[in-house]
């Protein structure tokens, strides 16, 4: 009578427990204190903002892009990108970067920028 | 004002017309004809209302704002008439056109099914209430002019002849970024307009233009077929609540099922459609990226696919003995979860409240929009769970006694059940965000390879599985057949394909065992009673789809290269030889790749004409600088065929005269002082660009004046940015005295800063060094992703011939 539920049950139990224990192996914070990007050493999404007065450097030979970025309270970290520049990295308002810090830098494998956005929509200042 | 009175009478026939249903249904019959006549006056309206949406797009009227923002006079007329649902605006007004059309074939359709009209269309005009109070002057209005509300217009869009008007010099501005002109436009710019007599028409005269990522044809037919779906995600909802309203739960499920399957099948071309374009035309080598966008389409498609498997068990239950069947719970908690999980959808990714997580182009609405959305949701969500929980009990006495465990019935509830996890993964990932989280792409696929696997093995087990209960014994001796040929296939793959994960192995079985399987019933059937042949159909689709995806997804290679104009080279098996750049029609550079493998001469194979393989060809990415939003676009080309894609993504172009890009920057205020290596620098005056080049789109410089140095020594030097055509170009000088050089990055005109670059200026650099032409592209293949597409669609000619098989059931 019952098989349907007891059938059912399992798969659920099976499922849901598989389910958890991946959501919090490949979740990813959001974080805007680097102090915590630091300390913690995990991989996370900073957010914060492309500290321009700083040097920034593209190497071609090794596809890396190293730049200095800052969160709100003013917190600064350098930035290690995997890859090319991004399009629109100048005129980026913020940046998220996803990676980890390790041994003095931010190792970011992607970066989303965003872009001043009352250039592209409605909203004047 | 046209528009928006024209919504406003549609939005209140639509409630008129649900309020007379209603009443119909509780027994004031005479009502029903005003009810259908308010229904119709609705559409009508809706329908005029849309062809004068399509009116002002065609016809450039600007002072509309959703014109303006998504289209321009240089568009042709198909990419004009995918302006109508370019924008949030608009795809809500194509969602509600399509929604009032299925309405007019829904009443139809009950209307020739006695009193069944009543209810139905009492619950559906639901729908179209709520969309047409989206599409009100309230919210987002399609009609709103452009002046409701504060923007910023580029120069180059408004009429030259006015751009010297003295009542609108202090509007104008140029970004810091580009240096672009634009104006800020408010009420007070349209009423200074107003006074001069000058009307929005005349004024703004050419829009922004539509998004290049969607100037394709994919994007042209997808979201119709989208929303297609989402229209008719609506009617099995209405029907459920129809059924529990009339506490009858007889008829239902087969008048129903053709809805459901129609919905299924558009829905998932309609998702397979979108996948396609983001594989032709977004360059990140896949169709599948687990966006939030993407996934909110996918789960009420999961969910109607677990629906289809437990509504057969219900219609193949029903007797004379058991007038309703069994899962009759099941099947109505599902039908109404498939139009929630949509409102659901539309909720996460039009309120803004994902935020970060998209890459999707819709931006975020205001908070009366988010209110409105959670409105909508909690409507619906509300209604279903009341409307259960009240019949619950009695829908309980209904029910059947189960059957047995090897049977067909547990076999596809299981299989709903699988479908249901499915859904689950991706409802918990896509709404991470909410709690400040978000999943990598691991989370969903290694859910999914799991559940792939056990659904195929459960098809498999359930096609030989007869209704009611099979002996162990026959079972087996049905499985072995098909289950040694799906064995030797897979080992036959797993060899050539060099596959050594396992998942991947059980996963390509599992695959098998689907293929074969249906394949031999699927003959058998053919043979006897093709009407029943469209499950059959579609689970083959399935098969050749999950094959697809593994070989493209676990099997692709890719490797970035640079490859040296007229130097072969030589990656993935291929040879690559960057052999031309040319400017194409469209003002887009076309990177012209001849491909060859090597080893094969030049003469062409018969796998090759046949496009099964490809050993040799031409691929073409693109490059160019979009005017809509001043980016730089990048577009893949692809050499397609059968066995494999050879995917072509550019990354970057270098035309050998760049010099090295690093430095630091400067900002400076005016009469702002700093010193560079020593010797001081101050900001002495803004040089501004001459307005009426500027205006007319010509070429013109602008920059800043610097004093360096101090005293009798002190000289100026002009730090300029030329615009010459789309581009901006940097004009650089040296301070010898500091050796560096400098160069400017951009202007803020509110605080007429200025940021500059400053690169050591140590011989080595100021000598350019003569390089060739270097492409850095992305090269990847892509094995067997033409069987994604070609399941997919075998899947959806399958869910048509279901379609089809049903409602000439429905109507016995």
């Amino acid at each position: 009578m019952k098989s349907k539920y007891i059938f059912g049950g399992i798969i659920v139990a099976v499922f849901l427990t598989l389910m958890v224990y991946l959501f919090t192996q490949s979740s990813i914070q959001y974080e805007s204190s680097f102090t915590k990007v630091i300390e913690k050493g995990r991989t996370v999404k900073a957010t914060g903002k492309w500290i321009k007065e700083r040097n920034y450097e593209i190497n071609p030979q090794e596809k890396t892009f190293t730049f200095f970025m800052k969160d709100t309270s003013g917190v600064e970290m350098k930035v290690v990108y995997h890859g090319s520049i991004p399009n629109n990295f100048e005129v980026a308002q913020s940046v998220v970067v996803t990676g980890q810090y390790k041994d003095g830098s931010f190792h970011a494998r992607e970066i989303l920028t965003k872009c001043p956005s009352k250039y592209q929509d409605k909203k004047s200042s | 004002m046209l528009g928006s009175l024209i919504i406003s009478a549609a939005f209140l026939c639509s409630l008129l017309s649900m309020v007379l249903y209603f009443l119909a249904f509780k027994g004031k019959t005479n009502l029903a004809t005003y009810a259908r006549t308010a229904y119709h006056s609705m559409v009508f309206l809706v329908f005029a209302a849309s062809i004068f949406f399509l009116y002002i797009i065609l016809t450039h009227q600007y002072q509309y704002h959703y014109v303006y923002s998504y289209s321009s006079d240089n568009l042709s007329i198909g990419y004009l008439i995918s302006t109508f649902w370019a924008g949030q605006e608009g795809s809500f007004m194509l969602w509600l056109f399509l929604t009032a059309f299925t309405g007019v074939v829904l009443q139809y359709y009950t209307a020739k099914r006695d009193s069944l009209e009543y209810s139905v269309m009492a619950v559906f005009g639901l729908t179209t209430t709520f969309l047409l109070a989206m599409v009100s002057p309230l919210l987002k209005n399609p009609f709103a002019y452009i002046w409701s509300e504060p923007l910023l217009l580029d120069l180059k869009n408004i009429n030259p002849d006015m751009v010297r008007l003295p009542i609108l010099q202090s509007f104008f501005f140029a970004d810091p970024g580009t240096g672009q002109p634009y104006m800020r436009f408010n009420t007070e710019v349209y009423a200074a307009l107003q006074n001069a007599g000058i009307t929005m028409k005349e004024f703004i005269i050419h829009g922004k233009g539509l998004n290049p990522l969607l100037q394709n044809f994919w994007m042209q037919i997808h979201p119709p077929i989208l929303f297609a779906g989402f229209s008719l995600a609506t009617v099995p909802f209405t029907f459920a609540v129809s059924a529990l309203m009339r506490n009858d739960y007889k008829d239902w499920v087969r008048q129903s099922f053709p809805w459901l399957l129609a919905m299924s099948g558009i829905l998932g071309l309609g998702i397979m459609l979108g996948g396609y374009w983001a594989y032709g035309v977004l360059g990140w080598g896949g169709y599948w990226a687990w966006d939030p966008v993407e996934n909110s389409s996918l789960v009420p498609w999961l969910i109607s696919v677990a629906a289809i498997h437990t509504f057969i068990v219900q219609r193949k239950t029903q007797n004379e003995q058991s007038p309703i069947g069994r899962f009759a719970r099941t099947n109505l908690i599902l039908s109404l979860l498939v139009f929630i999980l949509v409102v659901y959808s539309t909720f996460l990714t039009r309120s803004g409240i994902l935020g970060d997580a998209s890459v999707h182009s819709f931006d975020n609405p205001g908070s009366s929009d988010y209110i409105f959305l959670l409105m909508f949701i909690i409507t619906y969500a509300l209604l279903g769970i009341v409307m259960v929980a009240v019949r619950w009990n009695k829908l309980g006495a209904l029910s059947l006694p189960e059957g047995n465990l090897l049977s067909r019935e547990l076999a596809l509830f299981t299989a709903a059940v699988a479908f249901i996890c499915s859904a689950t993964v991706v409802v918990v990932g896509t709404s991470a965000p909410i709690i400040k989280k978000t999943v990598e792409p691991a989370f969903y696929n290694q859910m999914h390879v799991p559940l792939a696997i056990i659904i195929g093995l459960l098809n498999g087990l359930s096609l030989i599985l007869s209704w009611k209960t099979t002996s162990t014994k026959n079972l087996m001796k049905e499985l072995k057949i098909s289950l040694i040929i799906a064995f030797v296939l897979s080992i036959l793959s797993i060899i050539i394909g060099d596959v050594t994960n396992p998942m991947m192995m059980l996963l390509i079985f599992s695959s098998f065992v689907i293929l074969i399987i249906n394949g031999k019933s699927g003959y058998k059937v053919f043979k006897a009673n093709k009407k029943v042949l469209g499950a059959y159909v579609s689970h083959i689709g399935i098969a050749l789809f999950l094959l697809g995806v593994v070989g493209s997804a676990a099997y692709s290679q890719e490797k970035e290269i640079n490859l040296v104009k007229g130097q072969p080279t030589h990656v993935l098996g291929y040879e690559l030889t960057f052999s031309d750049l040319v400017l194409n029609k469209d003002n887009k550079y076309e990177f012209v790749i001849d491909v060859r493998k090597p080893g094969g001469d030049a003469s062409q194979s018969i796998s090759d004409i046949l496009r099964f393989t490809r050993s040799q060809g031409q691929v073409r990415p693109l490059m160019f600088i979009s005017e809509v939003n001043n980016g730089l676009m990048k577009e893949p080309d692809i050499l397609t065929s059968f066995v494999k894609d050879l995917y072509i993504s550019p990354l970057n172009y270098d035309d050998g005269s760049s010099q090295a890009q690093n430095g630091t920057q400067l900002t400076l205020a005016p009469d702002q002082e700093t010193s560079i290596a020593g010797v001081k620098v101050r900001y002495n005056e803004l040089i501004k660009p001459d307005v009426s080049a500027m205006s007319s789109g010509g070429n013109f410089t602008m920059g800043v004046r610097l004093t360096v140095g101090e005293g009798k020594d002190s000289h100026p030097i002009d730090v300029l940015i030329r615009k010459d055509g789309n581009n901006f170009v940097a004009i650089p000088v040296e301070i010898p005295e500091a050796n560096v050089r400098l160069s400017l990055s951009t202007i803020d005109h509110a605080s007429k800063s200025v940021a500059i670059v400053v690169t050591p200026n140590d011989g080595a650099h100021s000598q350019m060094t003569q390089q060739s032409e270097v492409f850095t592209v992305a090269v990847s293949t892509k094995p067997f992703i033409s069987l994604v597409w070609i399941g997919v669609a075998i899947m959806v000619i399958g869910f048509g011939i279901s379609t089809f098989r049903r409602f000439k059931e429905s109507s016995k």
